[in-house]
């Protein structure tokens, strides 16, 4: 009887247990099939920890003194708030802004000329780039194969103690795939579990109106790649996707962001020229270029008094979560890379 | 006890059979020199050339018999590296010691579906050098070195030769007729390359291109079979 107890005892807690568990990875209600393929790549805590020690960790570069994380920040949405172009070793300045990141599964292609294409693949970029971490994975796959710290990590999630450039890039793809951001005020609105007061309900409309054709919810991005009638920036000549399939149809062309935690991702753009969403809507308003591979939507000027970009801007405001902001999951990872730094 | 004495001979000699024809080694040649890295190779002119890399994919080989296919390859991408002298035997699994074929398909390069497909490992891991990493996808066909003929830094030349999408695939089948009688033997003559390559004012390609393509479309008749 006594035996009997306590394995009820231990369903039970395991029922509990596992119950408080949170899930790995979150399909919203309402929200599209992800685009990654995770069948290649089935996410486990373990890998999902690795991936997490990784992106905070310096050695990934050259010199030992840049992560991902130094222009990815959790608490900015990952973005590099009032830096308008990417930083790298050595104080090198790259030519792009550093985009947030967060709901990366649903992605197409990477980068703001849409140059990789699947989230395993991305972490060599920056990498490899002169300007930001000037490193090479195979001599990053050497520095973890002589780090006890890691060796212990990967053999814990793969059995094995061997790192290979697969496994690296894999387990930092798992971390970024966990970046998910789904509880903002908007998505509470639409769960109907709060309301709009009656400015965001007004900005939202004109969201739908204007905005919304390459801002398309509930990602608030096609995930596609447009021309916004940008100036070019001629100490920058930056061509966008054009330099990637030297067709014309792509010059000028850039990937659509996210609007996504908006409040924080600023300066905005691929050059990060506008600090201010308010620089930004008055750019579609009035300074357009009619450059011919113009979208259909942005040929007309978005016409919007000054009230209704207070109003607009008061939406997008709710699109900030900060649920995904502060999660601890996304944050530094202290118990690993703090306590074991004299171990590399 | 004699039993067992004749199944292990029967074993014994069908694994001899089977490896009669399943591996399959690669030669590279300047003319009629085996390559050695690092070694000048003439060019016309008394123009030297010597090679520092030669690595390039092949994938998807298929053997067949009266045109076929009689056997795929399970394991599909092959790493084959000059400086590595055992990348140059491939060694079929699984074949049937029976097996009759008369001729041998294979791609050089990586499949447009598994440049789509993310990052992979084994001969496919990117650690290896060929791929690329500011905008992904496979390298398929590396060759590196010096010759007279650049007038660039060392004399250097460089040609990656990779691409998959946008119109720029470099992707190429190779078609061999197999002589049954000997081994399987295949040879590259990378010297049927640079004669079409005016080296002083083409020497460097390190994305997917026009040039690239060119090039990519040159490689099949590199190879031949002994």
């Amino acid at each position: 009887m006594r035996k009997f107890i306590y394995l009820l005892f231990v369903i039970f807690t395991g029922i509990v247990s596992f119950k408080t568990i949170e899930p790995l990875f979150v399909i919203p209600k309402g929200w599209p099939k992800p685009t990654y393929d995770f069948s290649n790549n089935i996410l486990a805590p373990e890998k999902i920890h690795i991936g997490r020690a990784l992106f905070y960790d310096n050695i990934l570069s050259k010199d030992s003194t840049t992560s991902c994380a130094s222009c990815h920040l959790s608490y900015t949405a990952f973005a590099h708030t009032d830096h308008a172009l990417s930083h790298g070793i050595n104080n090198r300045i790259g030519t792009r802004n550093a985009p947030a990141l967060f709901n990366l599964a649903w992605s197409k292609k990477l980068m703001w000329d849409g140059a990789i294409n699947h989230i395993d693949a991305q972490a060599l970029a920056p990498i490899h780039n002169k300007d930001e971490m000037d490193e090479t994975i195979t001599h990053v796959v050497e520095k973890l194969n002589e780090s006890s710290l890691y060796r212990k990590l990967f053999y814990k999630a793969y059995k094995d103690s061997i790192i290979t450039g697969e496994k690296t890039l894999k387990c930092i793809a798992q971390f970024l795939l966990t970046i998910q951001s789904y509880q903002s005020k908007y998505d509470s609105v639409m769960k109907r579990q709060t309301t709009f007061t009656n400015q965001q309900k007004n900005g939202y409309k004109l969201f739908q109106k204007n905005c919304a054709s390459c801002h398309a919810e509930p990602l608030f991005t096609t995930n596609e790649f447009a021309t916004n009638g940008l100036k070019v920036d001629e100490t920058l000549n930056d061509i966008g996707k054009m330099g990637i399939t030297h067709n014309v149809k792509d010059s000028l062309v850039f990937k659509i962001p996210s609007l996504r935690n908006i409040e924080f991702t600023y300066p905005y753009m691929h050059d990060g020229r506008y600090k201010k969403i308010s620089e930004v809507i008055n750019h579609y308003t009035s300074s357009v270029q009619p450059y011919t591979n113009l979208p259909q939507t942005l040929k007309m000027p978005m016409v919007l008094s000054s009230n209704e970009k207070v109003d607009l801007i008061a939406f997008l405001l709710t699109l900030t979560d900060s649920h995904f902001l502060y999660n601890r999951a996304y944050q530094f990872p202290k118990n690993i890379l703090i306590t074991t730094k004299d171990k590399h | 006890m004699r039993i067992v004495l004749v199944l292990f001979c029967v074993i014994f000699s069908s694994n001899i059979f089977a490896q009669k024809n399943n591996i399959l080694t690669i030669h590279h040649f300047w003319n009629d020199k085996k390559i050695v890295l690092d070694e000048n190779y003439f060019l016309q002119n008394e123009e030297t050339i010597s090679f520092q890399t030669l690595k390039y994919y092949i994938s998807s080989i298929q053997l067949l018999n009266n045109k076929k296919v009689v056997w795929k390859e399970k394991k599909n991408f092959h790493l084959i590296d000059e400086e590595d002298s055992i990348s140059k035997k491939i060694i079929f699994a699984k074949i049937p010691f029976d097996l009759d074929f008369d001729e041998i398909i294979f791609n050089i390069g990586i499949d447009s579906a598994t440049n789509y497909r993310g990052v992979q490992g084994g001969d496919l891991d990117p650690t290896n050098g060929m791929y690329w990493t500011w905008q992904n996808g496979y390298i398929n066909f590396k060759v590196e070195g010096k010759s007279t003929f650049c007038k660039t830094r060392n004399n250097a030349f460089q040609f990656h030769i990779g691409g998959y999408e946008n119109g720029l695939s470099t992707l190429q089948k190779v078609s061999l007729k197999i002589n049954k009688k000997r081994p399987l033997e295949i040879n590259l003559n990378i010297e049927k390359l640079f004669e079409q390559i005016n080296l002083s004012t083409q020497n460097e390609i390190m994305q997917p291109c026009k040039e690239a393509v060119e090039i990519a479309n040159k490689l099949p008749l590199l190879f031949s079979i002994q």
